[in-house]
């Protein structure tokens, strides 16, 4: 209840620029939490967006938020593009949930 | 290939933001770096797990699909890491925001 809550109030903060991003040249975009990789907000069917938020969120994310921390103990990820031969990735995590938007 | 990672090292390296240069060989080894030794290390062997998770994660997402690119933007600075055949390409800068 109390993510909800939350996440709606930062939708509603947000939706000028949530709508300047999704019509650029977006692909789609997934929000989901953090602790429990729900899916919270997608433009993808949920199968995918699961996908993209296991694979993306749990290891590649994760993986690199614990390198970066590795290095430099007071220094911490804020945000990762990656590009790949068909479309790139631009995937921020923030302290409740982690935005990853394809284009 | 020598005679390119030099043409690209001193490319990159005009660059005034640029913090450091790392080239890796595929197992690991940095072969050339402007970094001082411990660090570069220690940076070496992190990016090649990562750049091996980014390659898994984007295979498994799309299989026709391969990764070409990796940006982190920290606190401190950007790393990128750019995949090659024999090789692949670390570089430290500033953060450009």
């Amino acid at each position: 209840m109390n993510m909800g809550r939350i996440l709606e109030d930062v939708i509603r903060k947000n939706s000028a620029n949530t709508d300047r991003i999704t019509a650029e040249n977006t692909i789609g975009y997934v929000v989901a939490e953090n602790s429990t990789g729900v899916v919270a907000e997608s433009s993808f069917d949920n199968t995918s967006a699961q996908a993209i938020v296991k694979h993306m969120h749990g290891v590649l994310v994760a993986a690199a938020q614990s390198m970066v921390r590795d290095l430099d103990p007071p220094n911490k990820l804020c945000y990762m593009r990656v590009a790949t031969r068909k479309f790139e990735y631009l995937i921020a995590p923030e302290e409740v949930f982690t935005i990853t938007v394809l284009q | 290939m020598s005679a390119e990672v030099e043409e690209m090292l001193k490319r990159f390296s005009a660059f005034k933001n640029v913090q450091g240069i790392i080239v890796v060989d595929n197992d690991g080894i940095p072969i050339k770096t402007t970094m001082e030794y411990t660090t570069t290390v220690h940076y070496a062997a992190l990016m090649q797990t990562l750049a091996e998770k980014a390659r898994q994660v984007v295979l498994d997402l799309d299989a026709a699909n391969e990764f070409v690119l990796i940006r982190m933007r920290t606190l401190k600075s950007e790393i990128i890491v750019a995949p090659s055949d024999d090789y692949f390409i670390v570089v430290i800068q500033d953060p450009c925001d």
